[in-house]
């Protein structure tokens, strides 16, 4: 890839992508290039990369909204919320850690890859938060989606069509989200020495109080030595947190603590360790130490997420760690990613989707990083692929079908 | 004064058939599930938005997914127009048919087919009302969040299509943040079934965009939703001001504070009087403006919460406060407020309108709501989600007479205008339908409608799916 | 919503209610949702906002009453649920009862449909000869069957399941006496139907409120209140019934200290608490009429007035089945729990209890399959609050729900005379 743009101005965008539309020239979208590796490789002679739209255009927060240019560096704009006691509520996971990349994560970047950390459980994903966005399309005409209200149904909701499209359907220059005042304290109880199915039934026991559980998840005990500094010697943790008022938090802990208490003898954690732990569970810390083996990412219903492991567990050596009540499932693999072998798990305890998130390029040979799509959704979003990039020229083969894998006949040309 | 909103000229090649296509529906439909007589058409011709009526070629009522399949297979090879139809709630005009259309209705798929406590979620039939899920979960001590007013009839299936919200979505979020998977029939017939039980898209986030699409991009027959464990207690408190700008100016600092309630829902001094009037809750009919505000949580918490707001409503000469002493007392409290498009019918026909605005703007919005009607001689009721800025101002009218009802359109054209230009949107949650069609000029550019128009003409490429609504008439791609 | 009538259609005094109950209407269809039969059908032509649109059409247009109108306007049971449910206060009541009357003045209904309904407005209003019908149901029940095979007859195989197995004991009302009142006096409503099913709710009655001083007085020429044949839109008859009863207990008013027309029947009692609506274009009547209605109560109602002592708990639960006809037709909802509670009794509510049992006057013998899924579901509603027995407050509802349950079903005044020093009702064993 020798050419770089990096546009100053939307109307740039539109000159860029407008000529590479006519000559038929690929693009790689990115943002800070922090998630590179996220998807299949792209095949493209140019790169269009978002950090020369940054800063933040507007921000009321007794409205509870900002809007900043796709480009806009992650940090900065956490520093202006943090600032005003106000936060993301969908706690994006920085995945630097994991693919060991460098650089700064964009916003853009947040919601392009959807990427949602331990609160998505209770507060929703990025696309929950995205209201509005402005992108360049295909034919380089610059579009408007959405708004910058919490409530609007006018039209098509293609703001959430392209949060999570990974820069395959248009190049966003600006987005619109809602953001939330930041928890006065949190908290975190902790039961030790479950194994996975009764911590399941412990997630799912504290998900039906009216405690309002921000976070859950489960620390198996392959997996709990860097959190020492947080948890000591013990080695298997299920971790549930609280957030809200200093008052309401310790009362919540009260009742959680009692009503979870036939599960184990339970501990909590203060707001700084608690903080340091939901952090490290974020960023997938345990299973950044092995970047030569392939990781996973699942989703599948809550109480499939253990059921899975223990299926895979017959099959393979992996390591697991469950988030989300258990039905996000980080899995790394111990060689080969078995692709097969793990989507036909998880279609076996219910359904759910895989992406592979880290292997090296000869893991990745003939797997294809995104669950593959049964033939008519695949044929749809190819079509919808098409109404917005109809040159194909926006990171072509990132979120394909990589043929040479089983599943799904008919891959998008995303 | 505007023209009356026009639709697609039937297709004579649909009319001439008629009788070919009664017959060979019906026989997709064994069990009475087509009605076709003349006199039995009357009652689809609208629904809750009754301006526009317009009689179908015939109604459907499958009883199964296969059936919506078959039936919607049937139409697409002969080109003919389908309009969705949950309970016939539309406030907007989403479930009004079309001479040459077939109205598919979902009251016959109303079952809920499956709850799982343990992951959160229940799977439903699309005609399934949203307050049933609520009343099937509650005894276990969960709920379905989003809480549109007309929760009582309304299905899952309408809530879908307009992305419902309601009452308590400050905090819960609308039904886009709260539905997990659809089992949805494509216009040709294909059954395909996105998400379900975990969370977020395997490829492109398609469920974020069939909610809230109408009826444009297929039809739901099948939800999964998330429910959630219920509060430990929850108390809406009374909030009485003299004006409306007060009153406004309260909740914008509220939110400001970083105090999110559940709900934070207006009233004029007008709505007050036609909500106690039919649901006796004991609002104060003595101030000129009404907040309801719901908090919810523990006593400590709730005390917590509502010291901090009493604080703010004091900064703004807040008349009267009053807690809700019982919970026979708080349900009346909702009855009343969920009841009030209704309860308008008791003095005048109505047309509500959906706007949303920034909170900084609401108090602009609201006077200059009162004068676009004064201006042309109408009376007018608020009543509506503050919180999230969704506004319904109720704009009354005759309906028997036609100057005054062309002059209650106009009236609402020109409030949306104002939302638009406050930075806010055409509809929060009631949807665009016919009623705000034309106007979507206002809100998006030519190329922002084609592109969704274009994404459109993906899912349904001869145009056939609740064809003359969302999307002016003008500028639509060719086939 | 919008109408179109003509002044001159609007002279009729009927068509000009009518479309002031149209007006009212928003189309907002929250009556849908409580709609029994629309719960149970899933077409709007079933509910009441199709109802609705179709008598709309139907007067618009000045049309006589067609097959398809007749049909959805037969299936509403009159529950009056909607009404509860309305915010915009449409009196879908009056509504109806002017289409039933409209369908039965312009519409000819098929030769087995008019004579069942011709032999239902011959009998049942009449305590002798439904006395005398049911004695031949006995005999007749194991034609049943045979008659359900053939649609038309469907109706007679209905007939035949309600009616009860055994003969009600001919027990007369024991004598009250006319005494001077110390606590008050009050007519109480002989009935029809119900005295030759269950002559025992009204001894009750008579018992519970002479031991508390009320005394009752028995007027000679009351009948039927009308109501059988007033649902079906048997106008003249109806109003002949109203004004018999009117004259009756007309003479009693005006002998003077009367303080209330008693009813134990909630169906009964919704439509003499609606004759001043029934006659009130009647010059002769109006007044007296207005004066009638405005006396009347139902007994929970009454009862409630005489301040009945709390009485201790008793181990026996109580499923209380809220009528339509009281909830709904006169918004009685709490009174008859309270006083069950009051009286020592556990009171559980049933899910659904808004929704019909599928009595509805005739309507179990006229739509029997609809009645009958009905009544299933409200029998698990029922059921599903493991009472040991319901009560409930109106006749047919015990007819109907206690075909479908082996717990024993009474009528709330029989569970308050007991406790307040009655016999135990005898269907409760023991």
């Amino acid at each position: 890839m020798s050419d770089v743009h990096r546009p100053q101005t939307e109307a740039e965008a539109c000159e860029v992508i407008r000529h590479a539309a006519g000559t038929g020239t690929a693009l790689s979208l990115l943002g800070g290039n922090t998630r590179a590796g996220l998807g299949n490789r792209v095949q493209a002679r140019a790169v269009l990369c978002s950090t020369g739209l940054a800063g933040i255009v507007d921000y009321d927060p007794g409205e509870m909204v900002m809007t900043a240019r796709a480009g806009t560096p992650l940090s900065d704009l956490e520093a202006v919320l943090a600032a005003n006691n106000q936060m993301l509520a969908f706690e994006p996971i920085d995945h630097r850690g994991l693919l060991n990349t460098q650089g700064a994560p964009t916003i853009g970047g947040v919601f392009l890859s959807n990427a949602s950390g331990p609160r998505r459980l209770s507060a929703g994903a990025a696309r929950d938060s995205l209201l509005g966005l402005r992108f360049v399309n295909g034919r380089g005409e610059a579009i408007r989606a959405g708004g910058r209200v919490m409530k609007n149904v006018t039209g098509l909701d293609l703001v959430k069509l392209l949060a999570g499209s990974h820069g395959t359907l248009g190049f966003v220059t600006e987005v619109t989200f809602r953001v939330l005042p930041r928890p006065e304290t949190e908290a975190t109880i902790l039961l030790p020495g479950l194994d996975d199915a009764t911590a399941s039934q412990a997630m799912a026991a504290a998900m039906a109080q009216a405690s309002d559980v921000s976070a859950a998840a489960h620390i198996p005990q392959a997996l709990a030595q860097p959190f020492s500094d947080i948890l000591g010697r013990k080695t298997v943790w299920t971790a549930l947190r609280l957030e809200g008022l200093s008052a309401s938090v310790a009362v919540r802990v009260t009742a959680l603590a009692a009503r979870l208490s036939a599960f184990a003898s339970v501990e909590t954690l203060d707001a700084l360790a608690s903080n340091t732990l939901w952090r490290a569970i974020r960023d997938v810390t345990p299973l950044q130490v092995r970047q030569d083996l392939p990781l996973w990412r699942v989703s599948v219903a809550p109480t499939a997420g253990h059921r899975l492991v223990a299926a895979l567990r017959q099959q393979a050596d992996i390591a697991a760690l469950y988030d989300w009540q258990g039905g996000l499932v980080w899995l790394q693999m111990s060689g080969q990613p078995q692709a097969d072998v793990v989507r036909r798990t998880i279609a076996a305890v219910g359904g759910g989707h895989a992406t592979l998130i880290r292997a090296s390029d000869d893991q990745r040979s003939g797997v294809s990083a995104f669950e593959p799509q049964p033939e008519p959704i695949a044929a749809l979003s190819a079509r919808i692929k098409a109404k917005l990039d109809p040159a194909g020229i926006f990171s072509p083969g990132r979120m394909a079908t990589v043929l040479g894998a089983k599943a799904g006949p008919i891959g998008m040309t995303g | 004064m505007s023209q009356p909103i026009a639709f697609l000229p039937p297709r004579a090649a649909v009319l001439s058939q008629r009788a070919r296509i009664i017959a060979d529906l019906a026989a997709l439909l064994p069990d009475g599930g087509l009605v076709h007589e003349a006199r039995e058409l009357v009652p689809f011709e609208t629904d809750a938005y009754v301006a526009y009526r317009q009689l179908p070629l015939a109604v459907a009522l499958p009883r199964t997914t296969q059936e919506v399949s078959a039936v919607l297979a049937y139409c697409n090879r002969h080109g003919i127009p389908v309009v969705p139809r949950g309970a016939g709630t539309s406030l907007c005009g989403g479930a009004i048919p079309q001479p040459d259309a077939v109205v598919l209705g979902l009251s016959r798929m109303s079952a809920i087919l499956d709850v799982d406590l343990d992951n959160r979620v229940a799977r439903v039939q699309a005609g399934v009302t949203n307050l049933s899920i609520s009343e099937t979960v509650g005894p276990e001590g969960f709920f379905y969040a989003p809480d549109p007013s007309s929760q009582l009839a309304c299905t899952i299936g309408g809530n879908i299509g307009m992305n419902s919200g309601g009452a308590h979505c400050l905090k819960y979020g609308v039904t886009t943040n709260n539905l997990l998977g659809v089992t949805m029939v494509l216009m040709d017939g294909t059954v395909i079934t996105l998400g379900g039980a975990h969370l977020d898209a395997a490829g492109y986030d398609l469920l974020g965009l069939v909610c809230g699409s109408e009826g444009q991009l297929g039809i739901v027959t099948e939800a999964t939703v998330r429910i959630l464990a219920k509060a430990e207690g929850a108390r809406p408190v009374l909030f009485g001001f003299a004006t409306s700008q007060e009153a406004g100016a309260c909740v914008a600092e509220i939110i400001g504070a970083g105090i999110i309630p559940v709900a934070i829902e207006f009233m004029d001094r007008q709505a007050i009087e036609i909500c106690e009037a039919f649901a006796k809750a004991g609002y104060p009919l003595h101030v000129g403006a009404l907040l309801i505000i719901e908090v919810e949580g523990s006593e400590a918490e709730m005390e917590a919460m509502l010291a901090a707001i009493v604080t703010i409503a004091r900064r703004h000469s807040v008349m009267t406060v009053r807690e809700s002493q019982s919970a026979t007392e708080a349900a009346l409290i909702w009855k009343g407020r969920k009841s009030a498009f209704g309860a308008t019918g008791r003095i005048a026909d109505y047309i509500c309108m959906d706007g949303t605005v920034p909170l900084g703007k609401l108090s602009h919005v609201l006077q200059r709501t009162e004068e676009i009607c004064t201006g042309l001689g109408l009376r007018v009721a608020n009543v509506f989600h503050a919180g999230d800025g969704n506004m319904h101002p109720l704009i009354l009218f005759d309906a028997n007479d036609p100057a005054e009802a062309a002059k209650a359109e106009d009236a609402g054209n020109e409030i949306l205008k104002v939302c638009v230009e406050a930075g806010g949107c055409l509809t929060g949650e009631h949807g665009v339908g016919i009623e705000k069609r034309d106007l979507m000029r206002f809100q998006f550019s030519d190329a922002d409608l084609a592109q969704q128009m274009a994404v459109r003409y993906a899912f349904d490429a001869d145009w056939l799916l609740n064809p003359s609504k969302v999307f002016p008439l003008e500028g639509r791609p060719a086939a | 919503m919008q109408t179109s009538f003509t002044p001159e259609q609007l002279a009729d005094p009927h068509v000009a209610e009518s479309e002031k109950i149209l007006r009212r209407c928003v189309h907002c269809g929250f009556c849908t949702a409580t709609c029994p039969t629309y719960v149970t059908l899933g077409n709007e032509l079933d509910s009441p906002r199709g109802r609705i649109y179709l008598i709309k059409d139907m007067l618009e247009n000045d049309r006589p009453a067609d097959r398809e109108v007749v049909t959805h306007i037969d299936r509403c049971l009159s529950c009056l649920a909607c009404t509860t449910t309305c915010p915009s206060g449409v009196d879908y009541m009056h509504l109806i009862d002017h289409a039933r009357v409209h369908i039965e003045q312009t519409y000819q209904r098929p030769l087995g449909d008019r004579m069942i309904r011709g032999l239902l407005a011959a009998v049942l209003p009449y305590p002798a000869r439904f006395r005398a019908a049911l004695a031949l149901a006995r005999v007749a029940r194991p034609l049943a069957p045979l008659l359900r095979r053939v649609k038309p007859l469907a109706p007679l195989a209905a007939m035949l399941d309600l009616a009860p197995r055994r003969a009600a004991k001919r027990r007369p009302a024991p004598a009250s006496g006319d005494h001077p009142a110390a606590h008050g006096r009050v007519i109480l409503l002989e009935g029809c139907a119900q005295p030759a099913l269950d002559p025992g709710i009204n001894a009750a009655t008579v018992r519970l409120l002479t031991r508390r001083g009320v005394a009752i007085a028995t007027p000679k020429g009351e009948g039927c209140c009308g109501a059988l044949v007033h649902h079906m839109g048997r106008e003249p008859q109806a109003l002949d019934f109203a004004r018999r009863n009117i004259d009756a207990w007309t003479r009693e008013i005006e002998a003077g200290g009367l303080d209330a027309i008693l009813i134990t029947a909630s169906g009964c009692g919704t439509t003499i608490k609606d004759y001043g609506h029934m006659l009130r274009l009647d010059p002769l009547y109006a007044a007296k009429a207005a004066r009638v209605s405005a006396l009347a109560r139902d007994i929970t109602e009454y009862l409630s007035t005489l301040d009945l002592e709390p009485l201790p708990k008793r181990d026996l639960v109580v499923a209380y089945h809220s009528a339509c006809s009281l909830q709904h037709g006169q918004k009685i909802t709490a009174l008859p729990k309270l006083l069950l509670k009051t009286a020592g009794f556990t009171v559980r509510d049933p899910a659904e209890g808004h929704l019909c049992c599928g009595s509805a006057g005739t309507y179990n013998i006229l739509q029997p399959e609809i009645s009958a899924t009905l009544k299933r579901r409200k029998v698990k509603n029922l059921e599903a609050t493991k009472p040991d027995v319901i009560a409930a407050g109106n006749i047919g509802c015990l007819t109907q729900i206690g075909s479908g349950t082996a717990i024993p079903i009474v009528h709330t005044v029989e569970l308050l005379d007991w406790a307040y020093g009655g016999p135990r009702p005898s269907k409760l064993g023991g």
